[in-house]
């Protein structure tokens, strides 16, 4: 692959403006899902490009004491760490165009950069909400994480490579989400963990810390982060359903798969109330990490029966 | 106990200290005593368990007697007893302070210090509470020789203490302007990591004059004045005052009037605690309650709109009577959307009680036992929620409650969820008594002849709010207009029971923990106008009229 074909795909499809855009749409779709369950009207289909639009042209202010590198730096590493992941996933239920062995691991900790880069923007701003925002997100990210992860290495146990075309590859033959049904949930709430989505949005609680670790940001800074989450949305979801929903195949499938996954996300995000960090962590690592674990030991025991 | 037994067991207990006792009226009694018996006073009535403070009332008696009072305000039941305080007219005369008796004594002394100009001494906080930091020292609202003039801005001595971060510990500020709070206050928490050490407030963002500007105006123009004390319990506001004046005046108002004045004020009661609900809700992070109690308390908002004209402000009380009758359609339209609304209710307290993740941010938080709720004076469902039998429309029956009684809710939990469970199976009960009263609607008329000079006197006048007690001090001269009218509403009770609460709590529970509480910040402010260094002047109405009238003719040309 020479290196104009790289940055076409890097640009535009299937990273860059196609993925932004379809981040846009995902998120869209999540927020008008939950406004119709609140009963409410909900935005219209292009809010969340207007935002964006809105924001980017905004003046972005920068607050006294911070480190301007990292305050400037931040935004950009989140963004380019969202969209370096959908490389090597099967977004919009296509091959990945780049892949590795390891490439899973690698895509995982590419998505959690976000949540590191809003931790140091948090902790970089002299803010308190922010402080206690960032301290919140860092926590949180310990919680989700590992059972997170763990829950994505059963499929990949389960193909035998660390691969993601390979282990979707694999899974277009194995629906996962009906042998490993635990490990499903578990990626489930993970990703709601990983978007800090209702309830696990202690971090960003508005009604105790206003908007948590962004809460100095405006402008410029907000929109790249709000771009970085909403791709992140669309990577994650794919992900998941590349996994355990049939992997690889037909586009319009596989866009009806995660949209069924977003029904699921929207339908608990309006059904619940938030937790408090302290409730998250003992839910995550009591129940989460050790379902996902109870998970991994079946795929090695039964791997071990069949060989 | 009934009334006069009470008020006999108050005149033994305070006989060592009085210098004079009267009866304004039948429940009440009034105590002369000296400044410095104050402690020892208050304590005989408190530790024999007699009533609790329900307000200080600062008053200036004038030029000619040349003495300020302060008067105890305790009740019990239908009882009132004031300890009257006569104090030298002199800058800052001395007079002890009972807030290690009382906790919730401090905010009402710190009331009295800054309006009255009042030394309380041994005070646990003496900073301003509703007076602006640019306002000059020594002057007084509340004294008779004040005027606008004197208020003019000074740099402000005491700025807000900057709180630096040390290890884990740091000061987190909550408000004047934050997305928890719905109005303005100022809290600030000192937090370990996540966890409260401490807890301090700072009121008065939306003080507005009123108690001084009744002084101004004539009796029925305090009617909509003090109809706008609060945005939600505006009819509140319009009976206290309506049910003191009446008495002052000894004019007897028809049921029919009364009955009508007890529908809207249970209608208001459905309407607050739904806001209450959905803003509850919203604290904890539970957006869909919160939609869905929203929209459902427009049925009861559409109702009163039809019932009064008015959504908020419904002025359906005028002195003597009410304005608007209540038709058999009416009456239809009022059975309609009750059922309705007894359904949604029943929901509601179903999910309260029921959803697992509500569940874990309510149960067992902020928990307030009965000696607590007692100790910190708190009022309404609040105290109610922690088994402490505290109703006014049951303890003193006023208009109509004699006729058509509610019957009272109590929990004996105490933690936030009891209160989500007594406001709920109130707004049942509500339902109940406004069915009863439509289907027994006394016949009559709805006004009588009033007065426009009211015989000079003093009176109380107690109403329920749907946040619990709300009291009225008024007092007349015997002209057209008022000499005092003294207003404590019930979230001011209510803060020393959170600030104390709070503390040992997590951060995160700390918006729930305020909402416990329904506090309204704009009843708490209400006393003054402020003229700031730079960025205003007071207007006149015409002054401003053409202001506004350029202004706009000014943004116009810009397009």
């Amino acid at each position: 692959m020479n290196i104009l074909t790289s940055l076409l795909s890097l640009m535009f499809f299937p990273a860059g403006i196609s993925l932004i855009l379809s981040g846009m749409l995902y998120e869209w779709a999540d927020r008008k899902l939950v406004a119709r369950f609140q009963n409410r009207i909900g935005p219209r289909w292009f809010q969340p490009l207007a935002d964006t639009i809105k924001l980017l042209s905004k003046e972005e202010i920068t607050p006294h004491g911070i480190n301007n590198f990292l305050f400037y730096g931040l935004p950009i590493v989140a963004l380019s760490g969202a969209l370096t992941a959908a490389l090597y996933t099967p977004v919009l239920g296509l091959t990945p165009i780049y892949s590795f062995q390891g490439d899973l691991i690698v895509s995982l900790y590419l998505l959690s950069l976000l949540t590191m880069c809003t931790g140091l923007a948090g902790w970089n701003s002299t803010s308190r909400f922010s402080l206690v925002g960032a301290t919140r997100s860092l926590t949180q990210l310990f919680a989700y994480e590992a059972p997170f992860l763990l829950a994505l290495l059963g499929p990949a146990m389960a193909a035998g490579s660390w691969m993601i075309k390979d282990v979707s590859t694999y899974a277009s033959n194995h629906w996962m989400f009906i042998t490993q049904p635990v490990g499903f949930i578990v990626a489930l709430i993970g990703l709601m963990g990983k978007l800090e989505l209702p309830p696990f949005d202690a971090p960003e609680a508005e009604t105790e810390i206003v908007a948590g670790a962004l809460t100095e940001y405006s402008g410029r800074g907000l929109a790249l982060f709000h771009i970085g989450k909403s791709v992140e949305l669309v990577v994650a979801i794919s992900l998941v359903t590349a996994f355990y929903l049939g992997g690889i195949g037909n586009p319009l499938i596989f866009i009806l798969k995660t949209l069924a996954i977003l029904l699921f996300l929207a339908t608990l995000q309006s059904m619940l109330t938030r937790l408090r960090i302290d409730q998250t962590v003992g839910m995550w690592w009591r129940f989460g990490a050790l379902l996902a674990l109870l998970q991994i030991l079946v795929i090695i025991l039964l791997k071990g029966w069949l060989i | 106990m009934t009334t006069e037994t009470l008020l006999q067991r108050a005149t033994e207990l305070l006989a060592p200290f009085s210098k004079g006792n009267t009866t304004p009226e039948t429940n009440r009694l009034d105590v002369q005593i000296d400044a410095n018996d104050l402690p020892a006073a208050t304590s005989a009535l408190i530790s024999n368990s007699w009533g609790y403070l329900s307000a200080i009332t600062p008053m200036d008696l004038g030029a000619e007697a040349n003495k300020l009072e302060a008067i105890y305000h305790f009740c019990e039941g239908a009882a009132v007893t004031s300890l009257r305080i006569q104090l030298p007219r002199e800058d800052r005369p001395r007079i002890p302070s009972i807030s290690n008796l009382i906790p919730v004594a401090s905010f009402f002394e710190r009331e009295l210090g800054e309006m009255l100009g009042v030394d309380v001494v041994g005070t646990p906080d003496s900073s301003r509470l509703f007076l602006p930091d640019d306002w000059p020292d020594g002057v007084y609202p509340l004294r008779e020789e004040f005027s606008i003039e004197q208020a003019t801005p000074v740099e402000p001595h005491e700025t807000l203490p900057e709180f630096g971060r040390t290890g884990n510990k740091f000061t987190v500020p909550i408000g004047p302007q934050h997305p928890a709070l719905k109005e303005p206050g100022h809290f600030e928490f000192s937090v370990d990591g996540e966890v409260i050490t401490g807890a301090r407030m700072r009121l008065g963002y939306v003080h507005r004059g009123m108690e001084k500007a009744t002084q101004e105006r004539n009796w029925i123009q305090n009617l909509y004045l003090l109809e706008r004390v609060c945005g939600i319990c505006s009819h509140t506001h319009t009976s206290a005052y309506a049910y003191g004046v009446e008495k002052l005046a000894q004019v007897e108002v028809p049921l029919r009037a009364l009955a009508i004045r007890e529908i809207i004020a249970g209608l208001e009661r459905v309407h607050s605690h739904l806001l209450w609900l959905g803003v509850a809700a919203h604290e904890a992070g539970f957006d869909t309650l919160f939609m869905y109690s929203w929209r459902d308390r427009e049925t009861v908002m559409d109702l009163l709109e039809e019932l009064t004209g008015n959504r908020v402000n419904y002025s359906i009380t005028v002195l003597g009577g009410v304005k608007h009758d209540i038709t058999a359609e009416n009456s239809h339209s009022i059975h309609t959307a009750l059922d309705y609304l007894e359904e949604r209710i029943r929901h509601y307290l179903n999910i309260v009680t029921t959803d697992t993740t509500f569940l874990q941010r309510t149960r067992g938080i902020g928990t307030m036992n009965l000696d607590e709720a007692k100790h910190f004076g708190a009022l309404g469902p609040t105290a109610r929620a922690s088994g402490l039998v505290r109703d006014v429309r049951i303890d003193s029956p006023y208009g109509a409650y004699h006729h058509f009684p509610v019957s009272i809710v109590t929990d004996e939990r105490g933690d936030l969820e009891a209160r989500f469970v007594v406001r709920m199976k109130e707004l049942l009960v509500t339902c109940f008594t406004i069915r009863t009263i439509v289907d027994n609607m006394p016949a009559g008329e709805l006004t009588t002849r009033f007065p426009r000079k009211i015989p000079a006197g003093e009176t109380i006048s107690r109403v329920e709010a749907p946040r619990g007690e709300a009291f009225y001090f008024i007092k007349s001269g015997g002209g057209e207009n008022p000499v005092r009218v003294k207003i404590r509403t019930p979230s001011l009770c209510n803060w020393t029971s959170v600030l104390n609460k709070a503390v040992g709590h997590q951060l995160a529970d700390v918006p729930m923990l305020i909402a416990g509480m329904d506090p309204c910040f704009s009843c708490n402010d209400r006393m003054i106008t402020v003229r700031r260094k730079d960025d205003s002047q007071t207007l006149s109405w015409s002054q401003m009229r053409e202001y506004g009238i350029k202004k706009y003719a000014a943004m116009r040309e810009m397009k």
